[in-house]
């Protein structure tokens, strides 16, 4: 069940207009236009107990055009909101980098970069309270890809369903996640598995596959490739909640890795507009953990200043505040080290399948 | 008159050359072509500043077939050398013939260019090649000349004479003009590219003799031209002529006073009665040092109480007692005409012209003396430009005109550098040590009669306090305008991004916004207001090729919601010759280069240009104004006159006006000059504390040399 409710056409348009409308009150009356946002760092995140995930607070910041650099940002919301409403009249929709790229012809609204474009998009889905699927705004990144015995519908681009099972009807690479997994786009139909495991790197996935994992412990295997784009943080919420699977995660063992699983379970600072919408919070840290570094004795490296930094600040982010992360922060900055996934293989390709998953998965009662 | 010494052993002349050339400058292959060029440039430069010609000079490098063999191919466009004088000039070697006279010569840094012949003598066999041509001569005359290191004179061989344009030839290089001498020497050496190559002393050198025409080529042995490089005369004012003065007794020292002592100078039996009247004592203070007066010679002689003793019977204890009493006398400073600085102006074209960039800060300190000898600092800043901003600054190292290319860390210019805190002064200086990073470049000239380096090797200024002081505060002064300029960037900066805001983006926003909600448009000058909430002001200071005037225009906005009402002041180079050609606000001259207008009041959201252009001033001169204001609240752009600054400023001026007080000048006379013969060493070494044991300075009293023809050097004591 999607927590947030769609909006029709003619909600999001007037919703964009809104902003505008802000802008407009403004000048009517002699001041700088200007456009209120929350503030979109760690420290305006709470946890939202309805919800079960991280919000945004009640911290609001005021973007107005006393400063050029601010003036310029008012500007480019303008150019987008009358971009997004053209696409809506003529029923396309554009990538975030195309989007960047058609700002060239915005004279003083253009972006300086690619980040300031999603930054915006982003900006205006928390003010307008519309997702970026409802502006037409695709992301660039590609989704994450899928294997196991499990169902579902896709609507492809000559508008039929098609049923694809993601152990049957797939090659070794999987199902591939498209970037809009909602119910118009993806149903999920049936499975036969226990549990998802989603896994950081494509190597680690590629090894799972291989040996069979999938097939040995009736689970699905899931690459997240990095931080995961919202569509596979989506579709892991939906495999969640409509199927009632539990969610578990594979990763590095280091700060970084800490910050996915933070993103997958109790919602992106970035994007904590939409936390309940994207983050599982039932989702599980499987491993690397700091404690595996020195059980399993795995091949590590030195923390770098950055890693360490990251770290120091995971330990005053109120995502990270209950005792078992804070422990698994201190002992890692106490060890100085980190190891990544494939570092299991120090004891054979089998190892990580043989050992160390069933071991893991066992503590939390999952063995086969 | 001094004579060569005849204990000298001239068999080992070549000898002596190879013992030495690493102080002579032909250590390494690299060095040994820099060096050869430095030599043939130098007495380019010194023969055209003596007879006031502009200088053009080309240097060539022409790779041979021979590996590791040069050509080197100098030619100028100074007075030349007349062909009885050219084996003199070019082929007797006679070390230490560059006299420590008090004055600042480039000579003091090197062998002269008889080492080029020598070294290409030693290292390829050759010849070298001299064409001079001079004024009077209708033809050009050509030698060949060598070195015979036993009778330590010059063989000359394959005299030619021809009309000078001939001489061109197959070289490719023109004469221009009636005079010149053209240098062709082989010589073993390496040509190398960077920081310490050929092209960079020429551009160094062209700095700091923005005078002088300087041009650079690099040729390989097939005729191709690999490397080209020119840098054209900045100005056309050649350098004044620095004149030999008589030692200055603040910081002399014991060992100098004694020697002195030995040999006063007499009083003439026919001198006018004044002079009669002095003791031997007081006539040697008043004629054989500088700055001191009859007045003052008078009473330096009798506060020593060694009024009517004679010089050359004074013992040790005497000397110390008058040494003190002369360094404590109060004495002018010493005469400044004995030094050749580049001055602020001209540091700033030459820096200007090798290195693109947009701000210049230079500083030229009054003379100071230190240890009797006269010197004084300047130093030039630029930043900007292309240059790296990651990176230590560029440090242009100067010791009268002559670029310091080694050393540089030793070096007395750097450490000063070093020792100024940089990062207040808007330069990156990671924990205040080493040079300071930033798109800049920094000159450091130390123009002295008596440079002190800290080897043979010349090329790092030996500690001096008194050096180190005055560099210190010629760095901070450059650095205060540095900072100054900053903060006007950043000033500007904001300024300008407000015009943009309020100019382009506001409309913009207010455009889409009323098109967006298809709704009328509202007046946007209260935003505006609201936005800005000040007073802008925005100068420009542009050159104006066809009226030769630089215009100056200052645009004022009133952004406030009040009218306002200023009067405004700027800074311009008045002096003699610069005026202002048109001003039609007209206002009046507050102070010296400070003019005034007051301005009508100016309501909210209104504009106003000021505009007056200034003649008498060259292209690049004037760059930069500050503007200041009177009235109440603040102007972005410019700064709040202060009042007490103001009424200092002008009473100083009154008080420059006023005669000032009359110090007597005592003219120098001309029919003896002083100079130093250094002779190598055959008399038992009488004087202890000479700086070298190897090396009796003697003083010699000769008559003053026939005109001097020289082209460099000649007739200071090269005589059989």
């Amino acid at each position: 069940m999607s927590a947030t409710q769609r909006k029709t056409r003619e909600e999001v348009v007037k919703n964009l207009h809104g902003v505008a409308r802000e802008m407009y009150k403004r000048m009517a009356k002699g001041e700088a236009p200007a456009m209120t946002l929350p503030v979109r760092t760690k420290n305006n995140i709470g946890f939202d107990e309805k919800l079960g995930v991280f919000k945004y607070g009640s911290k609001r910041s005021i973007r107005d055009a006393k400063s050029l650099g601010s003036a310029r940002q008012l500007l480019r919301a303008l150019h987008i909101i009358e971009f997004i409403e053209e696409m809506i009249d003529s029923e396309k929709s554009s990538t975030l980098r195309e989007m960047y790229y058609i700002s060239e012809g915005w004279g003083h609204g253009k972006f300086g970069s690619q980040n300031e474009s999603n930054n915006l998009a982003e900006d205006l889905e928390i003010v307008t309270k519309c997702l970026r699927e409802d502006f037409k705004l695709r992301p660039e990144e590609d989704g994450s890809r899928m294997i196991g015995n499990l169902t579902l519908d896709e609507l492809n681009r000559r508008g039929e369903w098609m049923r694809i099972n993601a152990r049957d009807d797939v090659g070794d690479s999987g199902y591939g996640v498209p970037y809009n997994v909602e119910t118009e786009k993806i149903r999920l139909i049936s499975h036969d598995i226990k549990f998802i495991m989603a896994i950081e790197t494509g190597g680690m996935f590629d090894r799972l596959v291989e040996n069979g994992f999938d097939e040995d412990f009736q689970c699905g295997l899931l690459h997240l490739k990095g931080q995961p784009a919202r569509s596979t943080r989506r579709i892991l919420k939906r495999m969640n909640e409509e199927w009632n699977l539990p969610i578990i995660v594979f990763l590095d063992g280091d700060p970084w890795s800490f910050r996915i699983f933070a993103s997958i379970a109790y919602g992106a600072i970035k994007t904590a507009h939409i936390s309940e919408y994207l983050a599982t919070p039932s989702a599980q840290y499987l491993g690397i953990t700091a404690d595996d570094i020195e059980a399993y004795d795995l091949p590590s490296d030195d923390l770098s200043s950055k890693d360490v930094e990251a770290l120091k600040a995971e330990l005053s982010d109120p995502r990270f505040a209950d005792g078992w992360w804070q422990e698994q922060i201190k002992m890692m900055l106490s060890l100085g080290k980190k190891a990544e996934q494939q570092s299991l293989a120090k004891y054979g390709l089998d190892f990580v399948t043989d050992t160390y998953l069933p071991e893991k998965l066992a503590e939390i009662g999952l063995a086969p | 008159m001094a004579r060569k010494s005849s204990g000298m052993q001239q068999a080992s002349i070549s000898e002596f050359f190879e013992k030495n050339k690493h102080f002579l400058g032909f250590d390494t292959l690299p060095r040994s072509i820099i060096t050869a060029v430095k030599e043939a440039v130098d007495n380019a430069l010194d023969a055209a500043e003596e007879k006031r010609i502009l200088p053009d000079i080309s240097v060539e490098i022409r790779k041979t077939k021979k590996n590791d063999e040069l050509m080197l191919i100098c030619q100028d466009n100074g007075p030349g050398i007349p062909h009885s004088s050219l084996g003199k000039a070019f082929g007797s070697l006679l070390f230490g013939s560059r006299f420590h006279s008090i004055r600042q010569s480039r000579g003091q840094q090197g062998i002269g260019i008889t080492g080029v012949v020598m070294y290409s003598q030693l290292t390829t066999g050759k010849p070298t090649k001299v064409i001079s041509k001079i004024a009077k001569e209708t033809g050009a005359v050509s030698v060949n000349i060598g070195i015979d290191t036993k009778k330590n004179k010059a063989i000359i061989s394959g005299e030619k004479r021809f009309s000078f344009d001939e001489s061109d030839g197959s070289r490719g290089l023109h004469w221009i003009g009636e005079h010149g001498i053209r240098i062709e020497a082989r010589i073993k050496a390496k040509y190398q590219r960077g920081k310490q190559s050929v092209r960079q002393y020429l551009k160094m050198t062209s700095i700091v003799n923005p005078h002088a025409s300087i041009s650079f080529k690099l040729i390989d042995e097939n005729n191709e031209v690999l490397e080209e490089d020119r840098w054209p005369r900045g100005t056309d004012v050649p350098p004044k002529i620095a004149k030999s003065v008589a030692v200055h007794p603040h910081g002399l020292e014991i060992a100098i006073l004694q020697r002195m002592l030995r040999s006063p100078s007499k009083k003439p039996d026919n001198a006018d009665p004044k002079i009669q009247r002095m003791t031997n004592l007081q006539y040697f203070l008043y004629k054989d040092f500088s700055a001191i007066s009859i007045s003052k010679s008078k009473q330096i002689s009798q506060a020593s109480g060694l009024y009517n003793r004679e010089p050359q019977r004074l013992k040790f204890e005497d000397a110390q007692k008058l040494l003190s009493e002369l360094k404590e006398a109060k004495l002018p400073n010493p005469d400044t005409e004995c030094l050749s600085p580049i001055e602020d102006l001209l540091i700033k074209k030459g820096l200007s012209k090798a290195i693109d960039s947009r701000f210049v800060s230079t500083v030229t300190r009054s003379p100071m003396v230190t240890n009797g000898n006269p010197f004084q600092v300047e130093v030039g800043l630029i930043f900007g430009g292309d240059m790296p901003a990651d990176q230590p600054i560029q440090v242009l190292r100067f010791a009268n005109r002559v670029p310091l290319m080694y050393q540089q860390g030793g070096c007395l210019l750097t450490k000063a550098l070093e020792s100024v805190n940089w990062k207040q002064y808007g330069l990156e200086h990671p924990g205040g040590r080493g040079i300071p990073k930033g798109p800049a470049a920094i000159l450091i000239h130390l123009a002295s009669t008596n440079v002190q380096f800290t080897s043979e090797a010349k090329e790092a200024l030996a500690d001096n306090s008194d050096v180190m002081h005055e560099l210190e505060q010629a760095m901070k002064e450059v650095g205060r305008g540095l900072r100054n300029h900053l903060k006007k960037s950043v000033q500007k900066k904001k300024a300008k991004e407000k015009f943009e805001l309020v100019n382009i983006i506001l409309p913009e926003i207010h455009d889409k916004v009323i098109a967006i909600l298809d709704e009328e448009p509202v007046p946007l000058e209260p935003v505006i207001t609201k936005i800005m909430n000040a007073v802008f002001l925005e100068e420009k200071v542009e050159w104006e090729p066809e009226t030769k005037v630089t215009r100056v225009s200052i645009e004022m906005y009133n952004y406030t919601a009040r009218p306002r009402a200023y009067s405004l002041l700027s800074t311009w180079p008045e002096r003699e010759g610069v005026m202002m050609v048109d001003n039609p606000l007209g206002g009046r001259r507050e102070a010296k280069g400070l003019w005034v207008w007051k301005l009508e009041t100016l309501d909210p959201g209104c504009s106003t240009t000021l505009t007056f252009t200034v003649g008498g001033l060259a292209k690049g001169d004037w760059t930069e104004i500050d503007i200041f204001f009177r009235g109440a609240g603040d102007i972005i752009g410019a700064t709040k006159l202060d009042e007490a600054i103001l009424a200092e400023m002008l009473r100083e001026e009154e008080a420059s006006i006023e005669p000032e007080e009359v110090i007597e000048i005592v003219p120098m006379e001309v029919n003896e000059v002083k100079v130093r013969v250094e002779v190598p060493n055959e008399v038992p070494n009488e004087m202890p504390g000479e700086v070298s044991p190897d090396i009796v300075v003697r003083e010699e009293i000769r008559q003053p040399a026939e005109p001097e023809q020289g082209w460099f050097g000649i007739g200071k004591g090269e005589e059989e």
